[in-house]
Formats: structure tokens, C-alpha cells, sequence
């Protein structure tokens, strides 16, 4: 299952980042996993690690694995200076919490990426705000990738790990509106 | 919590798929400080991110798969069984209507269908579903919304 292992940790030419590349589930994303690959030569100061699925298309030039574990995918998340991703809003919200710049290129249902075209949707909703960096395009990503590396480290505090207060309060209000007693 | 609303703390089942509708409800753990918290999930590995509370997990099957969701009603209703929960509250995707359908069925729990903020032009399919057996039918999209549901109060983001 894991790949060739390129060196952890900072590498001595370039920035030295870790860029952290995920299509979030099982289900494969080869055209952006393969594009991504092709990529990363570019970014030879860089160090890619890639979360892969099920997909047929093996990367050659960067350290992968099928699946991480939750725990480990957390930590690969802090260790990393910029995630590359698929549009999807678990990968998304996690990079932010972690208040990493994330880079999204959508699943397309014309290819047979999703079985509905909402992660475009997201892609134009959260494509440009702080620490988001949308490509649609192929040729775009690179560019992307650059943009995310080049931005500022997030403040700490970029998200918090908490939905906003009214929709918490608004929902408390509905746990503690309780029917009665139901269990006597 | 005040101790004449109830013997024990609202028992309350989280149910997500993994991914972005796991991610998305714990970001509303705050609206049940206090409760007890029973965490359903599909991965099992999701365990690590709770540690400490019940876990259980479910099998990941989609809407289409008709002897999937036989199956999954079975692991689903054996945990509804168990924990007896006062609230169920899912964000997706399918074994979170599951849940909630048989919780309807089973239970007395109240039901909250939040449908993920990844739907920002329509309404999940299993969101649609939903209204049928979630007591709070909520989309993340003010737009979405609709006089007969389902209602917006608010998003995770």
C-alpha cells in the first residue's frame, strides 16, 4: 500500500514545506492525484505527501499512502505548510481549524468524481476567502499551490473549533426544550 | 442542568458519516455541553477523535443500496436499543436518516436533521428525506430555506 518514502521533516533546498495532499475518502480522484503528481517536481524545495483512496493511479513523485488514520491524518495536517485537496468540506473545515491554507480543486460529476457537481458549488463559494484557494482548472493549480505557499501563516485563532454562537444557541434551545419527562 | 428536569443528563446520539459531515457536527458539540454524548460514526478509527465517550460504529452505505440499508437498520437500531437516546442529531449522510427514521419508531427521541453546508444549491437527497422524520428539518443555507421547511437557523461555519 505505502509508496516510495521521501525524507520527513525539512529539507534542506527551498522552503521545506510539507505540502499535504488529500481527496478526503476512499473514493478515487486519479485525475487530480495524477495532476498533482506531475506537479510536484515542480515544487522541488517541497516535500508532498499524499492521501490517495482507491484510485488505480499510483504518484511517483511523492510519498503516499491509501488512507491515514484519523489521528494520524490530524498530525500530518499540523506537520504541513499548505493542503492540496478535493473540494470537500471536511477537508476544508479541517485545514482551517488547524489554520492551514488549503488549495481545492473540485470532483466533477462528468467524470465520475461525485454523483452530483456540488463540490464546483463549494469550490465558487469558498474559492478566494482567507487561507482558500480555489483552482477549476488543471492549468490553475500550480498557481494555486503557489498562491498557498506564499500566503501568511494563519493566526492561530484563524477558526474556532466552534460553530458560531447564535446557530449553537439556537439549537441548545431545542435540546433543553424537553417534552416532559419521558422516563420515569 | 437541574436535577428536577431529569434523573440522568439528556442522552444525546451523534450520528455522521466520516468526513465533512463528521467534522461538521462536532463543530456543535457546544450546543450539548452537559449532555451525555453518544458518538455513531462509519470509520472506526473516528474513535481516537472522542476519546473516552461511546463510540459505535455503522456501516457506510449509500441511499441506493437497498440490502445496505436492510443491513445498516439492524446495526442501527440495536444502538438506538441500547442507548435509548433523548435526542438523535445527524448532518448526514445516509445511516444519519437511518437513524433518525428508526429513532421515530423505537424511541421518543427528538430528531434534527442538519443538512451539510456542503449543499449550498439544493437540499441533499437524504435531506429531503428527512422531513418525514426529523423534529428540527435544518438546511445551512438562508436560501434553501422555505416556509414549510426546511428551516435555517444558522451554519456550522
Amino acid at each position: 500500500m505505502a509508496g516510495p518514502r521521501l525524507p520527513e521533516g525539512p529539507l534542506v533546498l527551498g522552503r521545506g514545506a510539507l505540502i499535504f495532499v488529500t481527496i478526503g475518502s476512499m473514493f478515487p480522484f486519479d485525475r487530480f492525484v495524477r495532476l498533482v503528481d506531475g506537479l510536484a517536481p515542480r515544487f522541488a524545495g517541497e516535500s508532498f505527501f499524499a492521501q490517495i483512496g482507491g484510485g488505480n493511479y499510483e504518484p511517483r513523485n511523492m510519498a503516499f499512502v491509501r488512507q491515514l488514520e484519523k489521528a494520524a491524518f490530524s498530525e500530518k495536517l499540523k506537520a504541513s505548510r499548505a493542503i492540496v485537496a478535493h473540494a470537500g468540506m471536511g477537508s476544508v473545515i479541517s485545514a482551517l481549524e488547524a489554520s492551514k491554507p488549503i488549495v481545492i480543486f473540485p470532483r466533477a460529476m462528468e467524470h465520475g468524481e461525485h454523483n452530483t457537481d456540488h463540490q464546483m458549488a463549494t469550490a465558487r463559494w469558498l474559492g478566494g476567502k482567507p487561507g482558500i484557494f480555489a483552482a477549476f482548472e488543471e492549468d490553475a493549480l500550480a498557481g494555486a499551490i503557489e498562491a498557498a505557499l506564499e500566503s501568511p501563516p494563519a493566526a492561530a485563532d484563524a477558526l474556532s473549533a466552534s460553530a458560531p454562537p447564535a446557530f449553537v444557541a439556537k439549537i441548545r434551545d431545542f435540546v433543553d426544550a424537553r417534552p416532559g419527562r419521558r422516563r420515569p | 442542568m437541574t436535577s428536577s428536569d431529569a434523573a440522568r443528563r439528556t442522552r444525546v446520539l451523534f450520528v455522521a458519516s466520516a468526513g465533512g459531515h463528521w467534522v461538521q457536527l462536532g463543530r456543535l458539540k457546544a450546543a450539548f455541553e452537559g449532555c451525555d454524548i453518544v458518538y455513531v460514526t462509519t470509520r472506526d478509527d473516528y474513535r481516537t477523535d472522542v476519546a473516552g465517550a461511546r463510540f459505535h460504529t455503522v456501516s457506510d452505505v449509500t441511499r441506493k443500496n437497498a440490502l445496505g440499508l436492510f443491513a445498516l437498520s439492524f446495526e442501527v437500531i440495536r444502538i438506538l436499543l441500547a442507548e435509548r437516546p433523548d435526542v438523535v442529531v445527524t448532518t448526514g449522510a445516509a445511516p444519519g436518516l437511518v437513524a433518525i427514521a428508526w429513532a421515530k419508531v423505537f424511541t421518543r427521541a427528538r430528531t434534527i436533521w442538519i443538512d451539510s453546508i456542503a449543499n449550498c444549491e439544493r437540499l441533499s437527497s437524504s435531506g429531503k428525506q428527512a422531513r418525514f422524520f426529523a423534529d428540527a428539518w435544518l438546511t445551512q443555507w438562508p436560501d434553501l430555506a422555505c416556509p414549510k421547511g426546511p428551516s435555517y437557523w444558522g451554519a456550522v461555519l
